[in-house]
């Protein structure tokens, strides 16, 4: 990869962050490492609760701070460390450098004001553009992110658009300011499939012809495999396996990840049949010792319930790297900590 | 085809909603547009669409949720449309529903006990002691311990809860399943665990299902026939392995290939579909579909197609496929 040359545009380096229940602080992320590239899409994928949506708040600076704080760990973004940051140069980044889109575009459009008002509103806050050039630059992102008619629609408002087209307008205030970074947390999950088929083509047209950087977050492993360069499966706070997207799901090596595969009903064969995961994700208070997955999972040996793995890269592909000590023993000292 | 279970034929409803602001106009939503299908006893029929296509409408109209306006709905002969109070409340001991939300469907105040035992009481069924006793069994045929009785639906996580709701739904022994997005709303894992407690129940205690659901992977693994719905019409309907081999309507094609697959060197085909999903509240003339239609015509745009019964339990209504 010819990225791989050039110092990375994000990288996390033993990310904890951690959240206060009942009195005592618990890790949702427990040393989350990873490096991307510009023009990269890496996909996080996992459960609910595994830790995918925290780790995108965490690098936007949205965590709430009345419970929660990033405990460890540097979040390097374009040379500085986001981490420790001031508020007030996170606004700068955000919606400027870093943007973000959600699940649900509703909850994120503001109801009472129309759609080309809220497209323009970052081009107006970071850009001091104003009037009649902010319309017109709003104007060609809607028409970038294809909305028909987009002259007619600017100003309706977030309830006349379908959920398709909202997203569509999420999407153009992402990426009014030409972000570095998209964070693109479930934004087709709540999304018919044809439409959601759209959505991903017209996300990765954008990243491409703005040499974005893109972390896509998601639970399904059939939207992972069309969009992704790269995939990091998470399991409750941590990275279980990475490698590019042909490589996963070519040797999904991980027992979870193997697991994860099997428990989908395919659309384009026949099932075999399905394999469930017996039990569930574990909550943040009740975190077995060891492996954390090794309470469900078929390989468990004695020892993976007392000690806990490192991400080890396999033998025959370094950029593949498991967090196992039956399928990825660490011959040597893992290169992240 | 084994004896039918349930026969649809012809079930239209249409509803009356006010629209817009300050000045509120009457328009009709046609959920249901004449639908007709057949569900073979100890079968799975999956019933699929988009939002908004009528699945939901459909799977209620057949109980009586929702009174449909017209057609015929037939339980082992018997109509249900025609069922006075008496007789529909025997139906419903025999037609049952699995919600998606489990959560919003449980009471919150009420301990799983009682909610299990309610519907066994409201129809009469054996003493308050053989009524517990049958509610902890039922608990342990989903996977779930016998202290759940005296526990609240906050206290499950979805996946249980969702075991709760098809326990609720086992207690009067139905016959008939309606499962409206049931394993929708769940992880993954979950979902595989779920899919496979309602096969293990289907198999054991021969129930036929209405499976409504927008997931085409999960309607081929649990079906063996299956009707594509758009905007209240059902324009494809035939058993499952000849529907996913080569789908006959443009519709159903566009489903099957934007369907997300695990399989990077088959990504989705994400750039040749165009269109936004029309509205129920005023469908296109014509083929409802000629709007997104990658092969529509002329008469596509005039008039609506017929449907074609193709033998084998296939049909379709489009005018590429005319006998």
């Amino acid at each position: 990869m010819s990225a791989a040359t050039e110092a990375p545009l994000l990288e996390l380096d033993g990310l904890v962050t951690e959240f206060r229940t009942g009195g005592a602080w618990h890790a949702a992320l427990r040393g989350v490492s990873f490096a991307l590239a510009r023009n990269e899409t890496l996909a996080l994928v996992g459960e609910s609760g595994c830790g995918k949506s925290v780790t995108a708040l965490s690098i936007m600076g949205l965590l709430p701070p009345a419970n929660s704080r990033i405990a460890a760990g540097r979040i390097r973004f374009a040379g500085r460390d986001l981490v420790g940051l001031s508020e007030e140069a996170m606004r700068k980044l955000r919606g400027n450098e870093i943007s973000m889109i959600f699940q649900e575009p509703m909850t994120s459009l503001n109801p009472v004001l129309t759609v080309g008002f809220q497209v323009a509103e970052s081009l107006r806050y970071h850009r001091g553009m104003e009037g009649q050039a902010a319309r017109r630059a709003a104007l060609e992102l809607l028409d970038q992110v294809k909305i028909p008619a987009a002259a007619q629609r600017f100003d309706d408002y977030p309830h006349q658009f379908s959920g398709g087209m909202r997203q569509r307008v999420m999407i153009a205030m992402a990426l009014a300011c030409r972000p570095k970074l998209l964070l693109a947390d479930e934004p087709t999950t709540a999304l018919d499939v044809t439409i959601q088929a759209q959505v991903l083509a017209l996300l990765a047209e954008l990243k491409s012809a703005y040499g974005m950087a893109m972390i896509f977050i998601t639970h399904n492993l059939g939207v992972v495999a069309s969009i992704a360069d790269r995939v990091a499966v998470m399991y409750a706070g941590a990275i279980v396996e990475t490698a590019a997207v042909d490589e996963l799901f070519a040797r999904p090596t991980h027992p979870y990840t193997e697991a994860l595969l099997r428990t989908i009903p395919r659309v384009d064969e026949d099932s075999a049949g399905l394999a469930a995961i017996p039990g569930q994700v574990p909550p943040l208070s009740a975190m077995p010792p060891g492996c954390r997955f090794a309470p469900r999972c078929a390989l468990r040996e004695a020892e993976c319930e007392a000690t806990d793995p490192a991400l080890a890269p396999l033998p025959a592909a370094a950029d593949h790297r498991v967090r196992c000590r039956v399928r990825a023993p660490a011959t040597a000292a893992p290169r992240h900590a | 085809m084994p004896e039918p279970m349930l026969e649809v034929a012809g079930l239209r409803k249409f509803f009356e909603v006010k629209r817009g602001f300050p000045r509120a106009t009457t328009v009709t939503v046609r959920a249901l547009d004449g639908i007709s299908f057949t569900v073979g006893a100890g079968q799975s029929f999956g019933l699929v669409g988009e939002s908004g296509c009528g699945k939901s409408t459909a799977g209620r109209a057949v109980l009586r949720l929702i009174e449909p306006d017209e057609g015929r709905v037939a339980f082992k002969g018997e109509d249900v449309l025609a069922a006075g109070k008496e007789r529909l409340r025997a139906l419903r001991r025999k037609m049952q529903i699995v919600f998606q939300d489990p959560y919003a469907s449980l009471n919150p105040r009420r301990m799983i006990g009682k909610a299990l035992t309610e519907p066994m009481r409201v129809h009469g069924v054996g003493a308050p002691g053989e009524r517990v006793a049958r509610a902890e069994l039922l608990l342990a045929e989903v996977g779930l311990p016998k202290n759940a009785m005296t526990r609240y639906p906050h206290e499950f996580s979805g996946g249980q809860r969702q075991r709760i709701g098809i326990a609720r739904a086992l207690t009067l022994e139905p016959e008939l399943i309606v499962a409206d997005e049931p394993v929708s709303a769940l992880d993954v894992s979950i979902q595989s665990q779920i899919l496979l407690l309602l096969q293990g129940l289907q198999e054991r205690r021969r129930l036929s299902f209405i499976f409504i659901s927008h997931d085409l992977g999960v309607v081929r693994y649990f079906c063996q026939s299956m009707a594509v719905m758009y905007l209240g019409r059902i324009v494809e309907t035939g058993p499952i392995p000849a529907i996913f081999k080569e789908p006959l309507h443009p519709y159903t094609k566009m489903l099957r290939d934007a369907s997300p697959v695990p399989d990077p060197t088959r990504k989705v085909a994400m750039l040749r579909i165009e269109g936004e999903v029309p509205s129920a509240v005023n469908p296109p003339a014509g083929c409802h579909f000629h709007t997104r239609c990658p092969h529509a015509m002329e008469i596509c745009r005039k008039a609506y197609p017929e449907w074609t019964p193709l033998g084998d339990g296939r049909g379709v209504a489009c005018h590429l496929h005319k006998v």
